[in-house]
This record gives structure tokens, sequence and C-alpha cells, in this order.
């Protein structure tokens, strides 16, 4: 498959800042959408978002584009999100965080929906699939590149998402 | 009436986004009427799938977009996939330089031992010269690398891949492995501070 991507990462991969910003420009919102929904938290999916386009950037002169850019970049972002989870369990660094920014807390806002509560509430694989696939619009191929699962995996385990989810978010209405 | 078997969840799956083939369709949509269990199932993944699709995408602030580029860190010029490496006049000059002084060394030890002690001084010191270094440089047993921590995160990144690694005094040591295979295994994280020791058997 040809990687829409591809004229703008070999310019960044020599170096060409610029380049570099229009793949940010690019990739930038659907990235946080990922680590958002995967984290729960909007603060700590800006702070992964931030951490992936630096590996990214870094990381650039090794891509032989063996997969889409965008796949790569995905899984750098889940990886980051995943460090970034990880980052909660010290606790007495979470009571010395910075206040967090007033234009983090308005995406909070838009994260304290019942749909991000039944999400928090999913197994990582399966949350994982179903925001790849139907927020994200991911192909399976995609996909199980970036979760390295064979396709007919990543299709049960975004039904069984699927599923999972719709039972948690009836239980909610239910008891609301 | 149950029907015999149930579906696989891929099957169920397939029907919900239609992609099955018209005569296996039919098939399972005969089992889905009969079948409360899996025609449940098949309205629970219809449901989640419509809540999933009713939400778009979050917009990351301009102020945090303005942020990452600006502490976008500086990056060591290397070669893209492909590239050749341009001709350095400096590094052709310090070749030539060493292969005179060896060429002049060689020739010092021929005319001071004569042709008997020629052979063996100079497998001598061709040993001497090549015994340290290539045993540090080629035969080491390890290697190190350095990437994007967590330490934790690396090790279970790379176990995940298949590699035998473990977390030791905030390294990660990686046993019966390639240096080259960990770094293609740890590309996506890019160079960080976390020190990874790989151990050849």
């Amino acid at each position: 498959m040809e990687d829409p991507d591809a004229p703008l990462v070999a310019r960044a991969q020599r170096g060409d800042r610029f380049a570099f910003e229009q793949l940010v420009e690019r990739h930038q919102h659907r990235l946080l959408t990922l680590a958002a929904r995967t984290l729960g938290s909007a603060d700590e999916a800006a702070d992964a978002v931030q951490e992936a386009f630096i590996r990214a950037w870094l990381g650039l002169p090794r891509f032989r584009g063996g997969s889409l850019f965008s796949t790569w970049l995905y899984r750098i972002g889940l990886n980051a999100a995943h460090d970034q989870r990880l980052k909660r369990r010290p606790e007495p660094l979470d009571e010395t965080r910075e206040p967090a920014d007033p234009q983090d807390s308005f995406l909070a806002s838009e994260l304290s929906t019942a749909l991000q509560g039944a999400l928090n509430e999913l197994d990582e694989d399966y949350r994982v699939a179903v925001v790849l696939y139907d927020v994200l619009g991911c192909s399976y191929t995609e996909i199980a590149e970036l979760t390295q699962v064979a396709e007919g995996t990543v299709k049960s385990r975004i039904f069984r998402g699927r599923s999972r989810l719709a039972e948690l978010l009836g239980t909610r209405t239910a008891g609301e | 009436m149950v029907a015999e078997t149930h579906p696989h969840d891929i099957e169920l799956f397939e029907y919900v986004e239609n992609e099955l083939a018209p005569g296996r369709r039919e098939e399972i949509a005969a089992h889905i009427a009969m079948c409360s269990a899996c025609a449940e199932q098949v309205e629970l993944a219809t449901a989640g799938r419509d809540a999933l699709r009713g939400e778009g995408l979050l917009e990351l602030p301009e102020e945090r977009r303005e942020e990452i580029l600006r502490n976008l860190p500086a990056r060591e010029p290397e070669r893209a996939p492909g590239e050749r490496r341009v001709f350095s006049p400096r590094l052709a000059f310090a070749a030539l330089a060493g292969v005179l002084v060896l060429a002049a060394m060689i020739g010092i030890l021929v005319t001071s031992n004569g042709s008997s002690g020629e052979e063996s001084s100079a497998g001598a010191t061709a040993a001497d010269a090549s015994g340290g270094g290539v045993a540090e440089a080629t035969q080491s047993p390890q290697a190190k690398l350095f990437a994007t921590g967590p330490a934790a995160a690396v090790a279970e990144d790379l176990r995940a891949k298949g590699f035998d690694a473990a977390v030791q005094k905030d390294r990660v040591v990686v046993h019966g492995a390639t240096k080259q295979k960990v770094r293609e295994a740890l590309a996506d994280r890019g160079p960080g501070d976390v020190e990874v020791v790989v151990k050849n058997p």
C-alpha cells in the first residue's frame, strides 16, 4: 500500500523540521484521541502525545517504511500511553504534578462521558481494538500490525469489545 | 429451538459489518433468528458500534502543538535509507595517513629483523594489534544500547516480542540475543536514558 505520508517522511528523515511539523499537523488529533480514549485521561494523553512525537522525531532516521507511517506512529503513541500509565504508580510524582493547563481541562470535560467510563472498564486489548477501528477508522491489517495479532483476533476483539461496551452503557443508563 | 453450533465471534462480527459472502450470510441470519444468545450478541455489538462511531476526534490544543514543535530535540544528522555517505576529504586523509604509517612500520621491521625473523615478528605484531581490539569490539559477550524508558516498560516491550529480558538495577538485561535484533525491536522507542545490556549466550 502506498503511504500518503511518504514524501513528508522522507524529508523529515533528512532533518526537515517543517516536513515533520506537517506530519504532526496531520496526525495530532488522531494520536490524541487514541491516547485519551485508551488512557481515560486527557491530561495524560496530551503528555503521551508530546512524548510520542519526540520519540518519532528521534526515531525517524531508523524508520524503514515497512509499515505505514501512521501505523508506526500509533505504535509509538500506544507505547507512550502505556509508559504514561506506568508513571501513575509512584504516588509522590502524582502529588507533585503541575496544575493542569486550562486547555487540557477543557479536553478533560470532553472525556467525562458515559462512553469513556465504559471504555475505561474494558480490557485493554478490547479497548485498543474498538478505538482503533470504530473511532479512528483503522483497517484490520493496520490494527493487526499495531497489536501484533492475527486479523481474525482483531475482529473477535472488536466484536467482544463492542458487546461489552454496550452492556456497560446499558447498565449505566439503567442505573441513572 | 436453539441451533446446533453457534457461529464464531469472527463470523458474527462479519455479519454485523456485512462482510460475509451471500450464502453464508443467509445461514448466519437463519441461525440468529433461532438463537436468542447470538441474536443478543449481535444486537449488543451493533449498539456498541453505534455508540463508538458517534464519537468524533479530540482536538489537541494549539498551545500543546506549539509546545511539541518548540521542544523537538536536536537530532544527529543521519543518513536516510538508501542514501549514500558523501565523500569526506578529512576521513580519506586520515585513512591514507594510517596506511602510510602501517607501511612504514612494516618496512622498519623487515629491515631490522632480516628475512628469517620477518615472518614471526610481523605475525606477532599483527596478533597483538588485533588481539585486544577484536576481543573488545566484535567478540564481546555483551553490548549496550540506550532506549526511552522506563526500564520496566522497555523490558515488557521486549518480552512481548519474544526476548528474554529482565530489569536488573535500573538496567534492562537481555539474554541470548544480538544487539542488532534488540535495536530493531526497540526502534519505535527511540534513544533514551534506559541502559539495555544485550548478552550473547
